[in-house]
């Protein structure tokens, strides 16, 4: 049997995710919280790439699965007496689930008009849940669950590593070249023989389900529920932002973005003088990557830099 | 068991207007239909009803006996029924080989990733493209994105290949090689084929069986030769008075 090769990018993260995993028990308390935070994100943007960078479909909704995952979460510990990492894949499979429901519907749309479905899809439930008493009303769930760094971060670790994982063989076998196709020209896609349809449908499923897990982990990290940070549109944004910056649909950029977004995010929470201003600064990185490098960093990186193409992926 | 496709009394209807008042045609494997019409005649709409593109308003489409209108197109494809586009739509971003090799996987052959990449080499060099093999789609001239479209619509593993204006916008010695290129495949791989053309050259030369249809309707058809002399052939393309000139 021929050993397979599975390329730099995915030896670098698996390196840095092998670091990060054997050193986290050893760091002071304060780093374990940022690191928590970090890949927190980084679960995030890899959850929206399955979906916005591997079909090309922009989703305005991935707050939705975020707070599904939380209120799953909330409601297994609280309602059902599930301890927090049962919650967590309760919250993947309800993830999965709402996203494959709403899928069958606004998937029936394109381009912008499946943004804008998003976005509705959204306001719905940001408006729906505070009205649902068994849910916690307005007031949310509050679950006491006292600080598990450890756990959170081990729990939040491995979703990316799945994530790195799944993505990287997405891309690699026969879904990915289907994927492509699709991104590049639906109709054409199917005239080959591509079940678009399908394709999506499974990939907004997974990108759902990563969402949800994520969504469950921060709400483990909050020990609550709240409609507010659960249903929080600037996540949905945030996403966006990571892989428009790192590379939308590659295996790197997710990573890289959740880096660049996350880094400015948490320095200028802790400068009083820059409070607020983090949102800012990313919206202007947005656009400037938007109107300059549309690729993103790796996508750009591929294209001018032929001898680096084997290495970035 | 050798491939059949049969439309019968075909219609389409958008909104208001009949694109399509009943048309029938047999594409059997090994032979070439061709289909021509003035523009606005609806041969593109018949194509794309007989791939699964659109739906017909009425009238059955069979693929072996097997009723294939009301199908989604990637569904027809896996059945053996391929078209290509009037204007290329290469998937810009990927390769050449690997425009070609999606086709492979997703069409009536389901090949792996590995196989499918071999296979793609094989096809591209029949159609002479193995040089572009590697060239991003985005980067081909007009002439190799139309080798492309066909190469992709080969790879689907379809039986019947459905040919919106392959030759359209090609002049002299483009417009030569190309019908050679479709001939010379037709022959090795022996496909049923339906060209919808203009230009009357490259249906002349490649079709057994030519249908021509106005304003959705067939008005005649038979072998090429005695097609282009039908007076109703010649007044639907160059008007009344010069059929009815003595000639």
């Amino acid at each position: 049997m021929r050993f397979p090769t599975f390329g730099p990018t995915l030896y670098g993260l698996a390196l840095v995710m092998v670091v990060l995993g054997v050193a986290t028990p050893f760091l002071p308390i304060i780093v374990k919280v940022q690191l928590i935070n970090f890949l927190l994100f980084v679960g995030l943007a890899y959850a929206l790439n399955f979906m916005t960078g591997l079909t090309g479909y922009v989703s305005f909704g991935h707050a939705v699965f975020m707070g599904i995952g939380a209120y799953a979460l909330g409601g297994g510990i609280d309602r059902l007496g599930f301890p927090p990492l049962l919650g967590v894949i309760l919250g993947a499979g309800l993830g999965a689930a709402f996203a494959v429901g709403i899928g069958l519907v606004t998937l029936r749309f394109r381009g912008v008009y499946f943004a804008i479905t998003t976005l509705v899809v959204f306001l719905a439930a940001k408006n729906i849940v505070p009205e649902i008493s068994e849910l916690g009303g307005g007031s949310g769930i509050f679950m006491n669950l006292g600080f598990q760094p450890l756990a959170e971060f081990y729990t939040i670790w491995t979703i990316v590593v799945l994530e790195i994982g799944l993505t990287y063989w997405v891309t690699h076998g026969r879904l990915g070249y289907g994927l492509r196709a699709i991104k590049s020209d639906e109709d054409a896609a199917k005239t080959v023989g591509v079940n678009a349809s399908r394709l999506k449908l499974i990939l907004f499923g997974i990108s759902g389900m990563f969402a949800g897990a994520t969504g469950a982990v921060y709400a483990w990290t909050l020990s609550a529920v709240l409609p507010d940070t659960g249903f929080d549109i600037t996540y949905s944004l945030r996403m966006l932002a990571m892989i428009i910056i790192g590379g939308a649909g590659t295996l790197l950029g997710p990573f890289l973005g959740a880096v660049i977004v996350y880094v400015p995010y948490n320095y200028f929470q802790t400068v009083q003088s820059l409070l607020g201003l983090q949102l800012a600064v990313i919206g202007a990185l947005v656009l400037l990557i938007a109107l300059f490098i549309p690729t993103g960093i790796v996508g750009t990186v591929r294209r001018y830099v032929p001898t680096l193409r084997r290495y970035v992926e | 068991m050798t491939a059949r496709l049969v439309a019968q009394n075909v219609r389409k209807d958008f909104g208001g207007v009949q694109a399509l008042r009943g048309v029938s045609l047999t594409v059997d494997e090994g032979s070439v239909v061709g289909l021509i019409g003035p523009n606005g005649s609806g041969k593109t709409t018949l194509l794309n009803l007989l791939a699964g593109a659109e739906k017909p308003t009425s009238g059955t489409i069979e693929l072996n006996g097997r009723r294939t209108d009301g199908l989604p197109i990637n569904r027809v494809v896996g059945l053996g029924i391929a078209k290509t586009y009037q204007i290329p739509r290469p998937f810009l971003a990927m390769t050449v080989r690997e425009n070609v090799a999606v086709a492979a996987m997703y069409g009536a052959f389901h090949r792996k990733a590995g196989e499918a990449r071999d296979d793609a080499g094989r096809l591209l060099s029949i159609v002479g493209m193995d040089r572009q093999a590697e060239t991003v789609a985005a980067e081909l001239t007009v002439q190799h994105r139309k080798q492309l479209e066909l190469a992709r619509a080969i790879a689907t593993g379809a039986r019947i290949l459905l040919l919106d204006e392959v030759f359209a916008g090609l002049s002299g010695d483009e417009l030569a090689r190309s019908i050679n290129l479709v001939s010379k495949i037709q022959k090795e791989l022996g496909f049923g084929v339906l060209v919808v053309e203009h230009v009357m050259r490259a249906v002349l030369t490649l079709s057994g069986h030519v249908v021509v249809i106005v304003e959705g309707r067939t008005i005649a058809e038979g072998a090429p030769q005695e097609v282009v002399h039908d007076p109703a052939v010649i007044e639907a393309y160059l008007g009344t008075e010069v059929a009815r000139a003595p000639t």
